[in-house]
């Protein structure tokens, strides 16, 4: 390698390496600076003196959006569309692509046929609406689950995950008298963990991250964090007006920042450690059918 | 194989069925398995297309998703004939097209520069943290932008106020900027998630090319012209295609959460026309209308491009 240590192959690694640290900073300054509004004094923001370091340090903004019950009942709502949305989905994501990766059921290319097409088409977004409050879902938290509970991208992922496990596994198996149920439960998902994993974090994250259906579909008490976040954003809901401060605009700054920190921090801090499994359903699951 | 070889065994024991009950009584639990899947597509997928007949019918309250009665195009014409729709059409057409323009072509120079680097640790934290930004919520993003672009606390107006004493912008407010905002925080958000399709691809490139470039002398820069390049050309062919497929198909969220008054001069497109004329003023067949047509435009442009990916490299996404 010494032999290209050449004068232009070294700008040319300078300029890369120089781009690359924009890129990352880029990438983090939003967050850094969400961190530094949430714990400075509002004073300070006001007076612009806050960058990416937080300015007359407190935890004024955090215990603040702990006193707000909305905020906790709205977290606790989305804990809970995540955690049950992704449990629904995860079983019926499963009990679909299981049979779907055998070719031989009859009929099994015409369902294949039926998943992509909606994948093209979908009902948009008034036949969607009407057909969920027809079935009386709307006002319900249903409604945040069952619309939800497959994705055909996530659907394709696993369908192609089950067709590369080996059959032998499963014969195997059936020799020792397991049902088909028995050989999905006992064998197939124990091995496929890696591929349910991948597919329960991006559902995982959809669920986290919506805000719109719990918008069109449900009642305030039942309102995801992101909803609340976005209504604080656009002024539905009023905060830093708990304190009674002539200056409600100011204190709203670092109580939204607390917002919108504590809202994404799951995602944060979690993604160093399962990052390996947000990548695999772009190289695993090469979408083709 | 040999869950033929038994079948075949099968058929010698029990004669008196037909091929159909067999194949039945060994795989009813298959079958089994997809009755609530299937239940669930044509309930959750397939009645709301069907709900699309809403386009062509009158609504009347409480009185079913589907409509009371025929109208025949009469919304279609309606909206063909309303200014609102073409600008929304006008607005879809332009964001998609600035989106295209600038982030088809950022995702591969970062992954081709990514590539470059050569201290693998560093490589990978920049590619890590490149597509975190792709699992945060549109409503953080965009309530970030609110915070980052402020015209009195603002990072961007402090700075500009600072080094070039320039004059606090409404950033959020003034249209001539929601382009630019839609597009850049699509870049932010999503170039280092597309890069890793680029970055695989790079990978794949057997390195006794680079090694013969650099024999015959070829820089860093001369082998990234010669050899990436053109070695990830089929499949910059292919995600260029599936783009332009999926081009009218805008971050509908995004653009909402983006919306004001001031700006719906440009920021208002097909989807934000259709939920403001369907769910806020409670038009639906009119919106059903609207809906259906970009649906069926939307189709078109996708499996028309899909179909000529194929033809062209051999390879499509479906």
């Amino acid at each position: 390698m010494k032999r290209y240590r050449t004068k232009g192959n070294l700008i040319f690694d300078g300029i890369v390496y120089l781009i690359m640290i924009l890129v990352l900073l880029t990438c983090l300054v939003p967050f850094i600076y969400m961190f530094a509004l949430s714990l400075s004094d509002p004073k300070a923001i006001v007076n612009n003196q806050v960058s990416l370091f937080p300015v007359g340090f407190n935890f004024e903004a955090y215990k603040q959006i702990f006193t707000y019950p909305n905020f906790f009942k709205a977290y606790g709502n989305t804990i809970f569309y995540t955690i049950v949305g992704t449990i629904i989905s995860l079983a019926m994501t499963t009990l679909f692509a299981y049979p779907l990766s055998k070719g031989f059921l009859k009929g099994h290319k015409f369902v294949m046929k039926l998943v992509v097409f909606s994948m093209f088409f979908s009902g948009g977004l008034i036949p969607n609406y009407l057909m969920i409050s027809n079935l009386h879902l709307t006002g319900t938290r249903w409604a945040m689950l069952l619309p939800f509970a497959i994705n055909q991208f996530n659907l394709i992922i696993l369908i192609n995950f089950f067709k590369s496990l080996p059959v032998e596994i499963e014969e195997a198996a059936f020799i020792d008298g397991l049902s088909y149920f028995g050989v999905l439960t006992k064998i197939v998902v124990p091995l496929s963990k890696a591929a349910l994993a991948t597919v329960g974090l991006y559902t995982a994250v959809f669920f986290w991250n919506d805000w719109f259906n719990g918008l069109i579909y449900l009642d305030t008490s039942q309102f995801p964090v992101m909803l609340f976040l976005r209504n604080i954003v656009n002024g539905t809901t009023m905060v830093g007006d708990a304190a009674g401060s002539a200056d409600k605009a100011t204190i709203g700054i670092s109580i939204k920042s607390a917002v919108i920190i504590t809202s994404t921090l799951p995602i944060i801090i979690l993604y160093p450690f399962l990052q390996k499994y947000f990548v695999k359903g772009l190289t695993v699951g090469s979408v083709k059918g | 194989m040999d869950l033929r070889k038994k079948q075949n065994e099968d058929v010698n024991v029990i004669k008196r069925r037909s091929p159909l009950q067999k194949h039945l009584r060994r795989y009813w639990q298959l079958y089994a398995m997809m009755i609530l899947p299937i239940i669930y597509f044509i309930v959750f997928k397939y009645l709301p297309m069907f709900g699309n007949v809403l386009a062509f019918r009158r609504y009347r309250p409480g009185m079913g998703p589907f409509g009371t009665e025929w109208v025949g195009f009469k919304y279609f014409k309606m909206f063909l004939k309303d200014p609102a729709f073409w600008r929304a059409f006008r607005n879809t057409l332009t964001i998609s097209l600035m989106n295209l323009i600038i982030n088809f072509p950022i995702p591969i120079i970062f992954a081709i520069l990514l590539n470059e680097v050569r201290r693998l640790r560093f490589k990978k934290l920049v590619q890590t943290v490149s597509y975190m930004p792709r699992f945060i919520s549109t409503v953080v993003v965009i309530a970030i932008l609110g915070e980052l672009l402020s015209p009195s606390t603002g990072l961007l107006n402090i700075f500009l106020q600072n080094v070039f004493g320039m004059e606090p912008i409404y950033f959020m407010n003034e249209p001539e900027y929601f382009r630019w905002l839609y597009v850049l925080t699509d870049t932010w958000q999503f170039t280092g998630w597309t890069a890793i399709i680029y970055l695989a691809a790079i990978t794949g490139i057997n390195s006794d090319l680079f090694e013969a470039a650099q024999i015959d002398g070829a820089n860093r820069f001369q082998q990234i012209i010669n050899v990436t390049i053109p070695s990830i050309l089929p499949t910059i062919m292919v995600m260029l295609i599936l783009n332009v497929g999926h081009m009218l198909s805008l971050g509908f969220e995004k653009v909402l959460l983006m919306y004001t008054p001031s700006n719906s001069q440009v920021s208002d497109i097909i989807d934000t026309l259709v939920y403001r004329t369907g769910l806020a003023n409670q038009n639906y067949s009119y919106a059903t209308a609207i809906g259906l047509f970009s649906g069926i435009i939307g189709v078109i442009l996708v499996t028309s491009s899909n179909s000529l990916s194929k033809k062209l490299t051999g390879d499509g996404i479906y």
